[in-house]
């Protein structure tokens, strides 16, 4: 039971923070009604907006974690073309998916009657927010996993719960700070 | 150079059409929520616990894939390691939910008032819902890794945003399928 034992002593606290965190997105979500209700496309596409931005996150940190083990990249906080090819790869994905999520949410909305308030500044705020969490999420979870690695944990264990309750809890919060900023004042 | 670009060109082609599946799953379970949670008369303390279950897909579901990919890819997979695996996902699982339930009951008790559903509920929603969603997610993810992997695809950049679809899409009907068996009004 090694395995078992380090996968649950690795796992447990991290786990137990994401939860808490996840709590305080259902909190943060329900002080904001009045913003999100006002502008009722960015509730539709909120869920697959934090899946989206989440996914990448994900695959970036399984494949930082697998290139760490296969040592086809040094442990070492530097600029390397493995690094640049994740990069540029992951970001080319993630603004395809953005325009992708953006499509088809708003024909959802579309179809369903939704009102729209200035749509084009809402698409821009959706860009905005998908770019800054994608910039920020790729530096702290590059020196993250090597700063893990390095210590002798698994990056997967302890990366992948805190990063999927940050960003559920960071993108409402951006985009409610961006429409706040753009729309409301 | 060509080499780096097919590379990158890699990481899009296998990431992006299973994150354009998860950004489907994602609106439909947004979708599910609000046409099938929405009418119950418990909503109101329901909605507190929701964000945390959706974001056991990151905690508990995504660092199984990981992990079960990073074994294959590796050469460390075997039945004993997958078993043990699963044993830490599940205790996991059971514990979060646990503590899920908990904090809910805390936070109906000292912050919300809502006092619409007994504490016994509170506790046993996210324990059974969580234990039907990870019997789903465990043998659905083991056998795309499998799958992925047979093919001379990166279990990476495939598996995670197509889990992703599933299990937000399950967590939401396995939280209503509880709510039916328990009876919640």
């Amino acid at each position: 039971m090694k395995y078992f034992k380090k996968i649950f002593k690795e796992s447990i606290i991290i786990v137990m923070i994401s939860s808490i965190l996840g709590l305080f997105s259902g909190i943060v979500l329900s002080n904001s009604e009045e913003i999100l209700y006002a502008i009722p496309v960015i509730l539709l596409i909120l869920p697959a907006l934090n899946s989206l931005i989440g996914d990448i996150s994900i695959v970036l940190v399984s494949r930082l974690t697998t290139h760490l083990y296969i040592g086809d990249l040094s442990p070492k906080i530097e600029k390397s073309d493995r690094l640049k090819e994740n990069f540029l790869g992951l970001l080319f994905t993630t603004l395809l998916s953005s325009l992708f999520l953006i499509i088809l949410g708003f024909s959802i909305g579309l179809s369903t009657g939704i009102k729209y308030i200035n749509p084009f500044i809402i698409i821009l705020i959706i860009f905005m927010t998908v770019i800054i969490i994608f910039l920020l999420m790729f530096i702290i979870l590059f020196i993250s996993a090597i700063f893990l690695f390095n210590r002798g944990n698994d990056p997967n264990n302890l990366l992948i719960p805190f990063l999927t309750s940050f960003i559920d809890f960071l993108t409402p919060l951006m985009l409610i700070i961006f429409i706040t900023i753009f729309i409301y004042n | 150079m060509s080499e780096k670009r097919e590379k990158k060109g890699r990481i899009v082609k296998e990431t992006l059409p299973s994150e354009v599946g998860s950004i489907v799953g994602s609106l439909l379970a947004g979708i599910a929520l609000t046409f099938l949670i929405l009418p119950f008369d418990s909503f109101l303390i329901l909605i507190l616990m929701i964000p945390a279950l959706l974001s056991l897909r990151g905690n508990l579901s995504s660092p199984f894939i990981a992990r079960t990919s990073r074994d294959m890819i590796i050469g460390d997979f075997s039945k004993k390691t997958w078993i043990e695996n699963v044993l830490a996902t599940f205790t996991l699982s059971i514990i979060t939910a646990f503590m899920i339930g908990l904090l809910t009951i805390l936070l109906d008790l000292m912050v919300f008032n809502f006092s619409i559903l007994h504490a016994a509920y509170l506790l046993l929603i996210p324990i059974i819902s969580i234990s039907f969603t990870i019997l789903i997610s465990i043998p659905c993810s083991t056998i795309l890794n499998f799958l992925a992997f047979r093919r001379g695809l990166d279990p990476n950049n495939v598996v995670n945003p197509i889990m992703t679809a599933i299990d937000d899409f399950s967590t939401v009907m396995c939280f209503f399928l509880t709510l039916i068996i328990l009876g919640v009004p």
